[in-house]
């Protein structure tokens, strides 16, 4: 009887994690799990997040499994406003209206101001339909406190062929609200700021707008539908390929990004900004992603490797590979080195800067996240065991952005800065598991 | 673009399919040879949370997301 109930709990966790990941069936934990992570995330001089994880699963009702994950995101620091360095001081008013942060001649302007707490809560349910389909059916809200987001997902898996090809499709809805603090700007509008030989004083040295007054909230909607298929290839092999598609429409700028409008060549002061505009974007989005993975046990060691190819139709592409390999040291301790390569194409619609006096574009955005650039990700994570159905993890992160300088033709003084905020960020994780 | 989409929906459809009508039959293992596959290291499942906390890291750094699992909403990350 126990052998039965085991058996029959088994495909509903593979079903969620299937739901959850777009991915083909797998087995877990026979009972459930309890799943803790800490995430200690620091951006040299910019962004520092702690971000804490509690992950549930269990058998209820039979054969069918509850998951529960709670989330916390706490962080503070500076992010890029998309604004181009400049060779006197630039003040900028901050999003709530209160007070002003400045940049040093030379320097890429850092929106201080930047606080926030996030929290979300993911619950799904997975139920086996006979011996080779699960179904399962998840539900997700989170809340920060200019963004909320609510969404439904299901999906549904098949095994075939002895159970060695599993196929899988997966949807989901999501519908954010973005509440901007001091409300939306109007996309292509001017921001109050200047640029000026002395530094402005600032009015409020420690405010922060977190808590400021959001405007009226403007919506997002999101569908993803995520095709898999995953396939034992021998004893020791399996591979995975998916295919996900997400159609995002409604309010996609970022409220808090700008793009410098600067003199150009023949003017008085050329590459120096006249001004600050908001940024626009197309109000519809359609991202797609093939991503092929293999894993291989290798000597006692298991490879991981895999392959994502995205496209979308702001006309960005985007390559990344990323390789795990975990060395077994004997006694259930593990060693795992991890390594990621990512290259993006920038977006039709990204500008360094505008230049006064030529005719606007529809959509513009100097957000840095939409420019072309390489990133490296390179870890090391150390497996411990903790009795016989738990284990520890500690592991430490660097990722590293790397963008080009600037345009070929940079205009003036921005030829002797360099435009792109490049990022370093240092990572240490705590995890622990427990199988129930 | 559309012919494009078009282009790789079809792609790997017409792949999954052929993989599936030939080779996936005769591939992978007998339920007794699944000692290997059945260790937690060799489920992808087994470091699901890492995973999607890489992913949220790097939804709100780059452009992309999406491939591994669902490529959606939910943050407004600066």
């Amino acid at each position: 009887m126990q052998l039965t109930k085991k058996s029959s709990i088994r495909p509903a966790v593979a079903a969620m994690t299937a739901a959850l990941l777009g991915a083909g069936t797998v087995p877990a934990a026979d009972r459930g799990k309890l799943e803790t992570s800490l995430l200690l995330y620091s951006e040299v001089d910019r962004v520092r997040a702690l971000e804490g994880i509690v992950g549930f699963e269990r058998a209820i009702w039979g054969d069918r499994l509850l998951n529960v994950r709670l989330t916390y995101d706490g962080l503070t620091g500076a992010s890029p406003n998309g604004a181009t360095p400049a060779g006197r001081f630039q003040t900028f008013t901050r999003p709530s209206g209160n007070g002003s942060y400045s940049a040093k001649p030379g320097a890429i302007p850092l929106d201080d101001t930047f606080r926030d707490t996030r929290f979300s809560i993911d619950a799904g349910l997975a139920q086996p339909l006979g011996r080779l389909t699960q179904l399962s059916v998840g539900a997700h809200f989170s809340s920060e406190h200019d963004y909320s987001s609510i969404g439904l997902n299901a999906g549904v898996t098949r095994d075939l062929f002895r159970k060695n090809t599993t196929l899988g499709v997966s949807a989901a809805y999501t519908h954010d609200v973005v509440s901007p603090v001091g409300g939306a700007p109007i996309p292509m509008s001017a921001h109050v700021g200047h640029a000026d030989d002395e530094e402005e004083p600032h009015e409020h040295e420690d405010d922060d707008d977190e808590g400021e007054g959001t405007g009226p909230g403007k919506g997002k909607d999101v569908f993803d539908v995520v095709l898999s298929m995953s396939q034992v290839l021998d004893r020791m092999t399996i591979v995975r390929l998916n295919y996900s598609f997400s159609h995002s429409s409604g309010y996609l700028n970022d409220p808090y990004k700008l793009l410098s409008v600067i003199q150009g060549n023949g003017a008085t002061d050329p590459g120096e900004p006249v001004g600050y505009l908001y940024e626009s974007r197309p109000s519809v989005r359609n991202k797609h992603a093939l991503f092929a993975g293999l894993r291989r046990y290798l000597w006692g060691n298991t490879v991981d490797l895999s392959y994502r190819f995205f496209w979308d139709d702001w006309g960005m592409t985007s390559h990344t590979a990323e390789l795990f390999y975990r060395q077994q040291l004997g006694g259930g301790h593990f060693l795992q080195p991890h390594f990621r390569i990512y290259n993006q194409t920038s977006a039709d619609f990204y500008y360094w800067y505008l230049v006064d006096g030529q005719t606007l574009p529809q959509y513009a955005s100097a957000d840095y996240r939409l420019a072309d650039f390489n990133a490296y990700t390179i870890g090391l994570q150390y497996g411990i065991p903790f009795g016989e159905l738990g284990h520890l993890t500690l592991g430490g992160e660097y990722y590293m952005q790397l963008g080009k300088r600037g345009p070929p033709n940079a205009i003036g003084v921005l030829r002797d800065f360099d435009l792109f905020p490049d990022m370093k960020v240092f990572m240490i994780r705590l995890g622990f598991s427990y199988d129930l | 673009m559309r012919s494009r989409l078009r282009f790789a929906i079809l792609g790997l459809c017409s792949a999954v399919l052929m993989l599936s009508a030939s080779g996936c039959a005769t591939m992978g293992v007998e339920a007794w040879e699944r000692d290997i596959l059945a260790k937690p290291e060799m489920q992808s499942s087994n470091e699901a949370l890492d995973r999607s906390l890489d992913d949220h890291i790097y939804f709100s750094k780059e452009a992309s997301s999406g491939g591994r699992s669902f490529g959606g909403g939910g943050c407004g990350c600066n």
